[in-house]
């Protein structure tokens, strides 16, 4: 498989998917362009581009909760700290990504 | 225009990101019209041998329809393989298990290839292409 095609057309899909719900590629070009390979390289080992920064549990019903863009599956939490886990979205309004504070979901009141 | 190519359907044959296939010259050929601008590939899945047309055109990338391998149209280069099926939670009978076996254990060793892609023309209101 060619990576550099496979990014290009994940950035493509995962654009079309993401922007209704209010998010955006993060601005961070580098960052995006590295989270893109690592699931370019996760998509060909496992057949599905998981996101890269959260465990596979080997429990379908819990690991497709986490198949990029896995926005819809953890959005209150998302909404909250306006990116998903990894950063490789955020909030269409952010355009400082690295002024954004990590809190965890027991941080913003979800547990 | 040159000999090689071949009227092969009118423009208005396909809606925008639609596909349609042809054969020319003993080449089973897909055409894809991509928001008016017309590609042609080699029908068969560079994974299984599937027919393309039957899967899904999204921009330039079409999807196979048996194993979800995608494509790109415009290079026919193979964009990813395929997607793991869902066997659900419960274990099947033994003997459809050890059949799954035995077709997980042959999967492994398809690859999934790139596949032709041909030159395309428009002229007068049909799609020629050089098979």
């Amino acid at each position: 498989m060619d990576t550099e095609a496979r990014k290009k057309a994940l950035q493509y899909f995962f654009d079309k998917v993401v922007g209704p719900m209010g998010f955006k590629f993060t601005p961070d070009v580098e960052l995006k362009d590295f989270l893109l390979e690592q699931e370019v390289m996760l998509e060909a080992k496992h057949g599905i581009p998981f996101c890269p920064c959260q465990p596979m549990r080997h429990d379908r019903g819990r690991d497709m909760q986490i198949v990029c863009p896995c926005i819809p599956f953890h959005r209150e939490h998302f909404d909250a700290i306006k990116r998903c886990w990894c950063g490789l979205f955020v909030h269409k309004d952010v355009t400082d990504p690295n002024s954004l504070p990590q809190l965890s979901p027991k941080d913003v009141g979800l547990e | 225009m040159s000999d090689k190519f071949i009227r092969a359907i009118s423009t208005d044959e396909i809606a925008p990101g639609g596909m349609k296939t042809v054969e020319l010259n003993g080449h089973e050929i897909v055409i894809c019209n991509c928001g008016g601008t017309y590609y042609a590939l080699a029908r068969r899945c560079g994974h299984m041998n599937a027919p393309l047309e039957l899967g899904t055109l999204d921009g330039k990338f079409v999807t196979c329809a048996m194993h979800c391998a995608q494509f790109d149209v415009t290079t026919g280069r193979a964009l990813s393989g395929p997607v793991p099926a869902d066997m659900g939670n419960e274990s099947p009978p033994p003997i459809l298990a050890a059949f799954l076996r035995h077709v997980d254990m042959l999967m492994k060793h398809v690859r999934t290839e790139s596949i032709r892609t041909y030159e395309t023309k428009v002229e007068a209101g049909w799609v020629h292409v050089a098979p």
